[in-house]
Formats: C-alpha cells, sequence, structure tokens
C-alpha cells in the first residue's frame, strides 16, 4: 500500500472503478478538513490510470487545474487544453498555447472556442494513438477511445470568480458530446455554491470523512523517510522507532484541536529534531567515552531503550502543546521554532523537574514593538480604544470635569438581573466613532496626563488651551491618518466623502491598549465604561 | 521680491510665499530666497551669497546625516539579504509542503527607501558572471492591486521584461498564453536557466516587493500567495514585505487568515527606529569631535527637534525636515550670515555700496571689543583687509570653542560610560523614569549647565580604584589618540597630564598601601574637573557667535506643526496678517467694515450666543455693509484719483455709483447684493464647519466655536 493514499483507500478505489468503466459526467468530491492532500492522491490516482495501458477501457487522459489560479476564464481555458494535451508553452516560441498545426482558430476567447478546443484535443489525442497502434489494427468501436477527466481544485472559488462559468463547467459532457468528467473537489459542501434553479446537474458525491487518530499516527509514521546518508541526524534508520512513538504521543496531544494530518506534520516536522537530538547527544558522547573500543557495530546508532523513551516523552510533552499553541496559528513558522526550542545539551540526565520550560512570554515583545511609535500615537490609539469601548453618552461622565466634583460615576453593575448576561462591549467589538469625539477624548486625556512632559508655552495661560492647540495641530490630524494607513485605528467612511466627519474604529485589542496606557500611565481601567 | 518675513512671530501662525514669476516658465524661475528682518546692510549680492553659504552648510549636514542613517541600516539590510539569499536553504525536512519564503521588514517610518536599498542589493543577475546565486526583483505598489488580474500582470512583468537579459519569441497574443498567466513566469524561468545553463544552485532566485504591504487588499495578495504556493517547487519565489505597522500586534497574522498563513514561513526583521536614531544622527552630526558642523544648532532648536520627533513623528525625515528649516531661517533671518563660511574679497568690500555692511560688522565685533578687549579701538582708520582678517579669526575663534566644546562632551560621555559600565550609577543619564535622555544632556551642554555633572565625575573619579582608574585613563588616552591631527595638537596639554597621571599609577596588581594612587586620583580629577569646566563654556560670549550658531533662538514651530482650528480663527479674525500688505500701514488694526464679507459674519457670529437667528445675523451684517458702503463712498469722493482699496471682494459696481440721490432701482440690486454677499459668506462658514444645522429651531443654526480670546 502506497503511504500516500493511507486512509484514502475508500476515495481510490471508488474513483478509479468509476473512471475505469463508466464515469458519471459529474462527479463532486468533498474533503472539509484537507482538501489538499485529498487533490494531490486524486491527481496520483489520475496519473497511474493515464501511464497504465489502457486495457478494455478507454484511454484517460487528465487535466487538474486550481481554481485560484484559475481567476478568469482565459486562463481556465487555457489551463485545461494545455494539461490535457501535456503542452509546456516555450517562452521562445512567444509561449503559445497548444494549437492543431495550421490551425488559426482561437479556443480561450469564450465557451464556444472553448469546446471547440476540446473536441479539437480530442481528436489530436486520437489520432496520435492511432497512429502508435497502425499495425494492431483496431476495431472501429474503439476510434472515439479518448475519455477525459477535468478536475477543478478549489471549486468554491468558482462561485466568486467564474459564476456564469459554473453551470457550462458541470454540463461540460452533454455540450461537448464528449466522453468526458468534469471532477469538482472542494472543501465546502455542493449545496453552498449550487447555482440557482436547478441549472446544473446533481453530481455524484464522493465525501471524505476526517481521518482517525490511529490513521493519522500511521501516515505520520510511513513519512519517516530515512536519510541515506550515514551521518548522525534526527532521520536516522535506527530512530524510526522512536519516531512511530512520538507520533503516537504528538497526536495525542493534537488529536483534539485538529484533524488535519499535514497540520500534524507540520508540528512533528518542528518538534522531532528536538525531540531526538539527546539521543543522538547521548550516542555521541559515548561514542567519545570510548575511543578506544573502535567497534563498528559499537559506533553503530541503536534505537533507545524504552527508559529513555519514557523520560523524553515525559520531558517533551509539554512543549508539545506549546507547539500546538504556537504553530498551528503559524504565529512563528517551523524552522525558527524548531531553532527556538532546541533541548538543553544535557537534559537526559537532569531531574525531570529542573526541565526548562522554553516558552517566552509574548507579551513582552508587543510591548517592545509598541513603543516605537511616537508619544502623540499613543495617545490616539488609547483615545480610540476608549471611544470604541465606551457608549458615546457616557462620555461626559467618564471625562467631564465640571466644578462639582461628583466626577466618574461609573453604571452601578446589576448582578441580580435574570435573563441574558449582556457582554461587555469590549468584547462585542469596536464601535465606530466620529472624528471630532476622538479628538474630544484625546483632548481629555492629554490634560490629564501629558501636561508635565509638554514643552513650556507661557503664552497660553488660560487652562486647557494648550491642550486645545494641541489636538487641532496638523501633526494630530496627519498622526491619525498614519494609523489608519497602519490599520491600528479603521476608517470606516470613504475616504472621499467630505460632507461631515470621517468615523474610525479603533483596530488595537484591549492587550495593547492596556500596555500603551501603562506606558503613558493612564488609568485605563478607570476610564472604561464597563472594565475588565 | 518677498516681503521680511518674520520667523519668530509667536502670534503670526502662517506665512504667504508670494508667487513670483510667471505660469509658462516654471522650471526657469528660482524661488527666492526670504529676506532678513533687518537688510538694510546688506551687500548687494548678498541673497547669492547667502543662498550659496546655506547650500554648502545645509549639504555638509546633509550628506553627514544620511552617511550616518545608512551606517545605522546597513547590519539590518545585510541581514536581510543573507536571509533572502538562504531562505531555500534553511526549510525543515519533513514538512508535508514547500512554504513561501515571506521577509517582513518592519520600518515605521520610511519603508520604501529601505525596501529600494534592499531591491538594489539583491536585484543581480549578471550577464558575464552567472557563476554567484543571483536575484530577479520585481516590486508590486498598491496600485497594481486592484485585483488579482493586474496584481499578477505587475509581479510576472516586473520579473520577465528585461529585453537585454533574455528576449521574447514573437507569438501571436489571442494563442499565447494570458500576460497574467504564471505560466508565463515558468516558462520565462525555465528559458533563463535553459539558456544561462543555470544548475541548481546557482537558479537565481526571484524576490518579490511588496511596497506598503498594509495597503494592499488582503484579498488579492491571499490569492497571489495561494497561487505562488502552487508553483513554489518551480519558482523560487521569495516575498519581502515592507511594514509600516509594529512588529507586534503583527499585522500579517492579524488580518490574513489562517489557510494563507499556513502557506508562508514569515520571518521578520526591525529596522532601528525610534528616540535612539536621533540620539545617534544628533550625537555623530553635532557632538562628535571628528566632524565639523558650518552652523552649530542650539538648544533652541534641539529641544523642539527632541520634542517634535519623540511626539508626532519618529522619522528621519522629520529630523531633516526641522534641521534644514532651522539652516534656513538660520541664514535668511540675518544679514551677516553670507559670512558663515569665508569672508567676502576686499574688492568687494570696497565698493560704496558695501559700506553699510561693513560699518554693521564692525560695530559688531566692536561691541564684543569693548567688553574683552579695549586696547584696540580704532578699527574705522583700520583698512578693510585687518577687517576681514577679524572676522577670519572670529570664525576660527568660534569653530575651535564649538570644537573644544564637542571634546568636552566627548570626554564627559566617555567617563559616563566607563561608570555605567563599571556598575554604577553615574550621572544618571538615559533614565526613562526620570524622563531625561541623551538629547537633553546635549541640550544643557550647549546650555552650559554640565557643571554640577562635572563636579560630580570628579567625585566619583577621586573614588575609582586604581584598577579602574588605570582603565579609565587608557580610554581616555585612545579617545585623545582617535582625534583628528588638528584637534589633537590643541589639546597636547591636556595629553600631557593624562600621560603623567598613566605613568604615575603604580604597576597593576599591586596592593596600594601607601595611598598614593588615590593622591594620584585626587591629582587628576581636581585637574579633569578645571579642564572641562574650560572646555564646557557656552559659546555666547565670542565675537559674532550668532553668526555660527543658533543659540537659543526658538525654531518657527508653526511652519511644521500649526493648529488647525487656531489658524483658520486667526484668519478669519485678521485676514490683513495673512495677505500681502504695505509696510506703513502695518501696524493699524483695520475697522470691522474694512474686512471681507466672512471676516465680518465670522465677529457679528462671535458676539451671538448658543443659537444664531439667521435673520438677525443678516440685519447686522447689512447694518455693517452700510457702513462699509458710506465709507467707501467717502473714500472715493475724498481722492477721485486713488483707486479705491482692492481688498475689498465682491465690490463691483459699487465704486461707479453716483453721489447724487439713489434711484430706485440701485437700492434693489443693492439689496440683492447684500442677500448675495450673506449667502455666500454663509457658506464659506458653514463649509469651514462652524456652523451645526440641528433643524431643532426654524431660522436657527447652532454656534460651534466658543471661547475665542482673541
Amino acid at each position: 500500500m502506497d503511504a500516500s493514499t493511507l486512509g484514502y483507500e475508500e476515495l481510490c478505489d471508488e474513483l478509479s472503478t468509476l473512471i475505469a468503466n463508466f464515469p458519471p459526467p459529474f462527479i463532486y468530491i468533498n474533503d472539509t478538513v484537507c482538501p489538499r492532500i485529498a487533490g494531490s492522491i486524486v491527481a496520483t490516482l489520475l496519473d497511474k490510470i493515464e501511464r497504465t495501458d489502457p486495457g478494455p477501457s478507454k484511454r484517460v487522459h487528465f487535466a487538474k487545474v486550481n481554481a485560484v489560479a484559475c481567476f478568469t476564464a482565459r486562463v481556465l481555458y487555457d489551463s485545461i487544453l494545455n494539461a490535457l494535451t501535456k503542452w509546456d508553452p516555450d517562452w521562445n516560441d512567444g509561449c503559445a498555447n497548444w494549437s492543431l498545426e495550421g490551425d488559426t482558430q482561437r479556443y480561450n476567447e469564450n465557451f464556444d472556442g472553448f469546446i471547440h478546443g476540446l473536441r479539437a484535443v480530442s481528436s489530436y489525442l486520437r489520432e496520435k494513438v492511432k497512429g502508435k497502434g497502425k499495425g494492431k489494427e483496431r476495431m472501429k468501436s474503439e476510434v472515439d477511445d479518448v475519455r477525459f477527466v477535468i478536475v477543478v481544485e478549489r471549486a468554491e472559488r468558482l462561485k466568486e470568480t467564474l459564476s456564469e462559468l459554473l453551470v457550462p463547467l458541470t454540463r461540460l459532457a452533454e455540450l461537448t458530446q464528449l466522453d468526458l468528467s468534469v471532477i469538482l473537489l472542494s472543501e465546502v459542501r455542493w449545496e453552498d455554491i449550487r447555482p440557482p434553479l436547478g441549472a446544473s446537474p446533481d453530481p455524484y458525491f464522493i465525501d471524505i470523512p476526517p481521518l482517525s487518530k490511529e490513521v493519522i499516527v500511521q501516515r505520520l509514521t510511513s513519512n519517516f523517510t530515512p536519510s541515506n546518508d550515514l551521518s548522525l541526524g534526527p532521520y536516522h534508520p535506527s530512530l524510526k522507532g522512536l519516531y512511530s512513538h512520538f507520533a503516537a504521543v504528538l497526536c495525542d496531544v493534537c488529536y483534539p484541536f485538529t484533524h488535519d494530518p499535514s497540520e500534524i506534520e507540520y508540528i512533528a516536522a518542528a518538534r522531532w529534531p528536538g525531540f531526538a537530538q539527546p539521543v543522538l547527544d547521548q550516542h555521541q558522547r559515548s561514542l567519545a567515552d570510548d575511543m578506544d573500543l573502535d567497534a563498528a557495530e559499537e559506533s553503530q546508532l541503536r534505537p533507545p531503550p524504552e527508559d529513555i523513551r519514557m523520560r523524553l516523552t515525559r520531558l517533551f510533552n509539554a512543549s508539545l502543546s506549546a507547539a500546538l499553541e504556537e504553530l498551528y496559528p503559524r504565529l512563528t513558522n517551523a524552522t525558527d521554532w524548531a531553532a527556538k526550542n532546541k533541548p538543553e545539551p544535557n537534559i537526559l540526565s537532569a531531574q525531570p523537574s529542573q526541565a526548562a520550560r522554553g516558552k517566552d512570554q509574548p507579551g513582552k515583545s508587543s510591548e517592545a514593538a509598541a513603543l516605537a511609535l511616537p508619544r502623540m500615537s499613543k495617545f490616539i490609539l488609547v483615545a480610540a480604544f476608549l471611544a470604541s469601548t465606551n457608549p458615546a453618552k457616557s462620555d461626559i461622565r467618564m471625562f467631564g470635569r465640571g466644578l462639582d466634583e461628583k466626577k466618574r460615576k461609573r453604571r452601578a453593575r446589576k448582578t441580580t438581573k435574570s435573563g441574558p448576561t449582556k457582554v461587555p462591549q469590549r468584547l462585542l467589538g469596536p464601535v465606530a466613532f466620529s472624528l471630532d469625539r476622538l479628538l474630544a477624548i484625546l483632548g481629555a486625556l492629554l490634560e490629564e496626563n501629558d501636561v508635565e512632559s509638554r514643552l513650556p508655552a507661557p503664552e497660553f495661560s488660560i487652562p486647557g488651551e494648550y491642550t486645545d492647540m494641541e489636538t487641532s495641530r496638523v501633526a494630530v490630524y496627519s498622526a491619525v491618518m498614519e494609523l489608519t494607513s497602519m490599520r491600528l485605528v479603521h476608517r470606516t467612511t470613504p475616504g472621499d466623502k467630505i460632507n461631515g466627519p470621517p468615523s474610525f474604529k479603533c483596530g488595537i485589542s484591549y492587550d495593547v491598549a492596556l500596555a500603551l496606557a501603562k506606558q503613558l500611565s493612564i488609568p485605563l481601567n478607570d476610564l472604561m465604561w464597563d472594565p475588565a | 521680491m518677498a516681503e521680511y518675513i518674520n520667523l519668530d512671530g509667536q502670534n503670526q501662525t502662517t506665512f504667504t510665499i508670494p508667487f513670483t514669476g510667471d505660469d509658462e516658465n516654471d522650471g526657469g524661475t528660482e524661488t527666492p530666497f526670504p529676506r532678513p528682518l533687518h537688510y538694510e546692510y546688506d551687500l548687494p549680492e548678498g541673497e547669492k551669497l547667502r543662498i550659496d553659504a546655506y547650500t554648502a552648510a545645509w549639504r555638509k549636514c546633509l550628506d553627514r546625516i544620511k552617511s550616518i542613517v545608512r551606517a545605522l541600516h546597513a547590519p539590518i539590510a545585510s541581514e536581510v539579504e543573507h536571509a533572502i539569499y538562504t531562505s531555500y536553504d534553511r526549510a525543515l525536512p519533513g514538512l508535508p509542503y514547500p512554504e513561501i519564503p515571506v521577509i517582513g521588514i518592519t520600518d515605521p517610518t520610511s519603508s520604501s527607501t529601505f525596501l529600494d536599498q534592499i531591491a538594489v542589493l539583491t536585484d543581480s543577475f549578471d550577464l558575464e558572471d552567472t557563476s554567484n546565486i543571483t536575484a530577479f526583483t520585481s516590486h508590486l505598489y498598491p496600485n497594481d492591486c486592484n485585483n488579482v488580474m493586474s496584481a499578477m500582470k505587475a509581479l510576472i512583468s516586473g520579473f520577465v521584461n528585461r529585453p537585454h537579459i533574455l528576449d521574447k519569441g514573437k507569438g501571436r497574443s489571442g494563442i499565447s498564453l494570458a500576460n497574467y498567466d504564471i505560466e508565463i513566469l515558468s516558462a520565462w524561468y525555465t528559458a533563463i536557466c535553459n539558456t544561462y545553463d543555470l544548475t541548481e544552485q546557482r537558479q537565481p532566485k526571484l524576490i518579490v516587493l511588496l511596497h506598503d504591504f498594509e495597503q494592499l487588499d488582503p484579498l488579492v495578495i491571499q490569492d497571489i500567495f495561494s497561487i505562488s504556493s502552487l508553483y513554489i517547487s518551480r519558482l523560487p519565489l521569495i516575498f519581502t514585505l515592507a511594514l509600516s505597522s509594529p512588529a507586534s500586534p503583527s499585522y500579517l497574522h492579524s488580518t490574513y487568515p489562517r489557510s494563507t498563513l499556513a502557506l508562508l514561513r514569515f520571518s521578520n526583521y526591525t529596522v532601528p527606529s525610534g528616540a535612539k536614531v536621533l540620539e545617534e544622527i544628533l550625537l555623530q552630526t553635532f557632538f562628535d569631535s571628528s566632524f565639523e558642523p558650518d552652523i552649530i544648532i542650539g538648544p533652541g532648536v534641539l529641544t523642539y527637534l527632541a520634542d517634535y520627533y519623540n511626539r508626532h513623528n519618529s522619522s528621519v525625515d522629520a529630523a531633516l525636515n526641522i534641521l534644514q528649516l532651522a539652516h534656513l531661517k538660520h541664514f535668511s533671518g540675518e544679514a551677516l550670515t553670507l559670512i558663515v563660511r569665508s569672508t567676502p574679497a576686499p574688492e568687494a568690500l570696497s565698493q560704496d555700496t558695501s559700506l553699510p555692511f561693513i560699518e554693521e560688522l564692525l560695530s559688531r565685533l566692536q561691541s564684543f571689543e569693548t567688553s574683552s578687549n579695549a586696547n584696540d579701538r580704532n578699527w574705522t582708520k583700520q583698512s578693510i583687509s585687518s577687517l576681514i582678517a577679524a572676522t577670519d579669526n572670529a570664525r576660527t575663534d568660534m569653530y575651535s570653542r564649538a570644537r573644544r566644546l564637542r571634546i568636552g562632551f566627548g570626554i564627559v560621555k566617555l567617563i559616563q560610560d566607563f561608570m555605567t559600565s563599571q556598575g554604577y550609577k553615574g550621572l544618571d543619564w538615559d533614565n526613562p523614569i526620570k524622563g531625561i535622555g541623551n538629547i537633553d544632556v546635549m541640550i544643557s551642554a550647549l546650555r552650559g549647565g554640565l557643571g554640577s555633572d562635572v563636579k560630580f565625575l570628579g567625585t566619583m573619579v577621586k573614588k575609582l580604584k586604581t584598577s579602574q582608574l588605570g582603565t579609565l585613563l587608557d580610554s581616555m588616552h585612545a579617545f585623545f589618540n582617535s582625534l583628528p591631527l588638528v584637534v589633537r595638537s590643541s589639546e597636547e596639554e591636556a595629553r600631557m597630564n593624562l600621560v603623567v597621571a598613566i605613568n604615575a599609577l603604580p604597576p597593576r596588581g599591586d596592593d596600594d598601601v601607601t595611598g598614593a594612587s588615590s593622591q594620584i586620583a585626587a591629582n587628576f580629577a581636581d585637574w579633569l574637573v578645571k579642564y572641562l569646566n574650560g572646555l564646557l563654556t557656552p559659546l555666547e560670549n565670542v565675537p559674532l557667535w550668532d553668526i555660527w550658531y543658533t543659540g537659543a533662538s526658538l525654531f518657527p514651530s508653526s511652519l511644521i506643526n500649526p493648529s488647525v482650528r487656531a489658524t483658520v480663527v486667526a484668519g478669519l479674525l485678521h485676514p490683513h496678517d495673512f495677505t500681502d500688505r504695505k509696510k506703513d500701514e502695518a501696524r493699524a488694526d483695520p475697522a470691522l467694515w474694512e474686512l471681507p464679507d466672512t471676516s465680518i459674519l465670522f465677529h457679528r457670529y462671535l458676539d451671538s450666543g448658543k443659537m444664531l437667528n439667521i435673520y438677525d445675523w443678516f440685519m447686522a451684517f447689512q447694518q455693517e455693509l452700510e457702513t462699509q458702503r458710506k465709507n467707501l463712498k467717502e473714500r472715493a469722493s475724498g481722492a477721485k484719483s486713488r483707486q479705491s482699496s482692492p481688498r475689498k471682494r465682491g465690490g463691483k459696481g459699487k465704486t461707479k455709483e453716483k453721489e447724487n440721490a439713489e434711484s430706485e432701482e440701485d437700492l434693489e440690486r443693492w439689496q440683492l447684493e447684500v442677500q448675495a454677499r450673506f449667502v455666500r459668506a454663509l457658506q464659506d462658514l458653514d463649509y469651514l464647519g462652524f456652523l451645526k444645522h440641528t433643524g431643532r429651531k426654524a431660522d436657527h443654526v447652532q454656534r460651534v466655536v466658543f471661547d475665542m480670546h482673541d
């Protein structure tokens, strides 16, 4: 059994039987977890069918295209026709498409041309086969012995980019009157992209279920390709046993979160070198210790014993979930992660409790990076956060400083009230606010927290006058625009609308706002209507 | 010719730069250099001399700063270059599918320049020598990326449009691949590798540089990434992103879905930015003993620069703008600045027209002579050449003073750095809690405010251990040796003292029982304090100091960062301040009727309550216009020959009004005109945002600007 089709045997059997006998004109394959793998399996399968001698069935030619790459009809037609004829456009030839000799017809102009193109391809391929088998005197019934299979990956994209082609593509066999089968492959169900009014025929459905944990472990283990050179490396043949053990442990950790085998493979690729490193180190050390023995079989790396295996598992178990947390959302890439999370040199001899938790705090880096903004931009971001989180009618109470000092009376929390609990605005996402409101809140923040750090300006004598000047400066407006272009603040009104003030939404999270406020020594929680 | 411009004015927030020259030849006319406040004693060709001096001085400063910035960028640039070339060698074994290497360059300030620097470094395909690893680059700008088709077209044509490397074969456009099909790139790449016979290792990389990455449509870029990912085994594409948003929270991670991120191998590099960059620039431009700027920037400008940089715009460009404006202001504010680099030749000065200039120069020189040296007072008797000599002396004197100041600052900084490296707190510079940075120290050095710091350093040096003192003396010796030869020779005495102190120290490792070394340390510290205090004298007591030193003069901040509302209100209240007006009527405050309509309306607006009744407003406006009409009529009759004031707008048809009783028709026309002018002015105010239409009360608008204290 081929390693790559592990877990997909059913698909292979069904599809190869179909293609070999009487393929339905329209097949829809749905893989909700990992269509990439399904796509490559279908491609290898069709390639195999194409290469093998057809026997009693027809000669199969297939084309596999990606609906993202084929974002216009022309590219789609070109790709299908060139793939069916195995035509490679040549640069020196002006990148010409496949065409019959002496034929000047364009096949990529419209769908009609495409149908003509398919027919031309069909007769061309038939001729080719005929030419080959001249001596054999083929029977008349086998004259039209070509069968096309067209696979479209990421078919859900057809609905957006080429929606007008969806119906004709699904009826392609009908339209061309050729022996042809169209396979759409997608992670979306057919119901979600089906054209309205029943314009398309119902497909033959093939649904691929998510792989089970055992199959993923098998796939992982079978992917262990021992390196050919005899030098010590994590992919040394002797470590295969350890690897299968590692794969099982890794799947135990990851399977509840993702069923995608390629994601688990990705994490495995990042963690395995570190996992195997202590074993390799130990071997290296033992080699160095008994140099004098110099026996050939002694220098061979042997599979580690059971107790080492157990210790490795215990040592690395925490880092497996750490890897999942960082690598699954791609907060960092596997190469960097593997480099950063190398195990301590003598981790095997250390006590398990002393094992270092090689996790660095993500909060640290965010604070350092936010430092790069100018001071006024930080104030604007905090003001934008407050404007997006607090309701507008609370502004006077939160920021107003009247003569009577009964300020900042926050809304009383009602805990006894039954019914659905109200979700704080902070968790509901930012609301839009106008530029004027932003500037007003900015002024309040500056007046309270920025007065000491300003340059002296004796010409401003009235309280608040300096702040007033500051908030209406050109640099403030340009900072708002700059932050908008950095997407730290989102503009919600179109840029060409000059009637009325523009409105914005805050683009930073509570944690970033809190870090910024801390730098500026603004008591953020006191200023929030609905604090955490 | 431009009127004088008073850049020091605190109330004036805007300046007009009148257009001179005609529309036809834009390129040919030179912008006039602003004329100084007191230009009575200017030389005839003074303007040109000042422009030359300004250009030379600014060029010198700019080149220096550019080279500093380049040096600051160099390490990160080479790091990125290395990352680009090795990006395909770094892939881990065992990955499920190949990833696209993506390199993010976080540069909050000048993203494009750095990316261009990278492009120049990496676009290195050499026809002659194909033995090195090379790369091609293609640029993608936000304008190219409105949809996938145009983005792909731009990306592909950026690579393949290189006829000098590989010409495209002729083909009919209809039957060949579309020019946005990535197959074209693939075909081209195969052809390149075949034509130049490139093996696996030497195949060039394909670098795509995405400018202003935040501006690019994420949906388009997602598709580009997924298309590229399909071809990554055939085309070694590398994406380089110019990010201006901070590295964390990462824009890429917050905007793009996981499915796209899973295709990429993203690594980020951050270009240095922030306060440290400015510090480095100032330190190496104005406080480096091996570089001499023509103009010494004073504490006034530096204070503003530091504040603006930290508060509003932390980019090198902003700092350059401010420094350039400071140069410009210095040269345009004082006529004598034409002698900054060299004194005019005696022939030029001996002409009659130069007499006021010579007198002014003389009086400036003499004002210092009287205070410091009263021996030689008969300047007027002496020849012009001796005046020139005196000026040259003043220049040399000034520059050597400045040099000594820089050396002094350098030594203080050296000792401070030494103290920090030894684990002492030292002078507690660069303490973010106290809000003191190195820039503040530079400013206080220029102000002559380092005296107590020097004293404190002296005390600290006294208490140093023998070995520590030895190290300090050695590094100071090295500092003197690193000075340029000219500078070093002037500090010969200090070096002698240093060498003496070094020699007097007991050899290392000896136990100091006698206390001899503490005696040496005390002696040395005393000398050091005296020496440093001698070096760190303010620059303001040298003859003609204000020619080379901007001193405490403030930076015209309203040129860079004016307050929009204050400026608009000031414009409405005092419109004449913003226009070119004759000098004789400069200070007379014009009466209300002399102002433009919008201003009249605005004045009345300020007198109102919270809500404005439009009709009352109109009546008040009409009343003022009646006064205006009457006054204009009087003026016209008073001086018939003179043209009526051209500054009144909308005054068409009034000047020709007869003095006799107006007819009914005229009156009606006048009424109409007043209405039209009112509506026009009202629209102006509405457009400027002074009115709020509430709709709550008929014929009323709400006032939005209050508290005008002007």
